[in-house]
């Protein structure tokens, strides 16, 4: 057992851009799981909630992505890296949960568009999702390098994938818990 | 597209009932039951300088969904929490700290109506 550190929507689907919330509020695909195992949650700050609001667009990377916002990442990144070492400390295993395919909580999949911009008139579709860590998961990163921790194990909650399987989702999160 | 599924509701949750001991009350899997967003607490024995500016963080999203009608309830305490909150110039919402999983769904479920949605 050790300690989940989950993307601020797992627990809260209020926090998700218009349109984007799955269920009323806690995300039971991913959390009921950590229950079943028994791991301790840790709720992270939502990055995008709180620099760019509740009312804020769909967005790719490459919108995001400013010195801006790059601060205030880096700002919430050293918050929750001084968590993830208190535990580390404690000898306890971490494993962190993104959200595939989001421009910041991404783990193995964001969103990438260089051309988006202007009027949002882009239909849905796949093609701006590209390997990769969301800017939030990239602080994350840094700002456990500086004190000398290493990565942790990631899965991600795939709801925005093309082809999202719920029993993939999970076999994912089961393969992280597991090391 | 499916249509987004928020219920504008929200808990704050002290750590203990978001990481509930054996015999405690798991606040989120009354969230689950009840439709209700959940934002966690620092743990009671983080040092000040770890838990201070997660509580930051928590005040300054609260107060966006503040200023957007969402609901929200307080569950359990947290020292520290009422001092973020003024900061950003919200009070301390409703607050329980229920004994039983019942105690606190009534609760939730005796909350008006947000203004959002």
């Amino acid at each position: 057992m050790g300690v989940a550190f989950v993307a601020h929507c797992l627990l809260n689907q209020n926090s998700k851009v218009g349109d984007g919330a799955h269920c009323a509020g806690v995300y039971s695909p991913v959390i009921d799981v950590l229950r079943e195992k028994g791991w301790r949650i840790e709720q992270m700050p939502c990055p995008e909630l709180a620099f760019t609001g509740l009312n804020r667009f769909w967005a790719v990377k490459e919108q995001l992505d400013t010195a801006a916002y790059r601060r205030h990442c880096e700002r919430l990144a050293e918050a929750v890296a001084a968590v993830i070492s208190v535990r580390v400390t404690k000898g306890e295993d971490v494993v962190l949960v993104g959200v595939e395919g989001s421009p910041s909580m991404g783990v193995t999949v964001t969103s990438s568009d260089p051309l988006r911009g202007g009027r949002p008139e882009w239909p849905d579709g796949t093609a701006e999702h590209v390997s990769g860590e969301g800017i939030f998961v990239e602080e994350i990163r840094k700002a456990l390098a500086k004190r000398g921790i290493g990565f942790p194990r990631v899965a991600g909650e795939t709801h925005a994938l093309p082809g999202h399987d719920e029993a993939a989702q999970r076999a994912g999160l089961e393969s992280a818990l597991e090391g | 597209m499916k249509p987004d599924e928020r219920s504008f509701r929200i808990m704050l949750a002290a750590d203990r009932y978001v990481n509930p001991p054996p015999d405690g009350v798991d606040a989120v899997a009354v969230a689950e039951q009840t439709g209700w967003g959940v934002m966690q607490l620092p743990a009671d024995d983080y040092p000040p300088e770890v838990a201070g500016p997660l509580l930051a963080e928590v005040a300054e999203q609260l107060e966006e969904f503040s200023r957007h009608g969402y609901a929200f309830v307080l569950v359990g305490e947290r020292a520290g929490l009422a001092e973020a909150l003024a900061q950003v110039g919200v009070p301390l919402p409703d607050q329980i700290s229920p004994r039983t999983p019942r105690q606190l769904a009534d609760f939730l479920g005796g909350q008006p109506a947000p203004s959002a949605g």
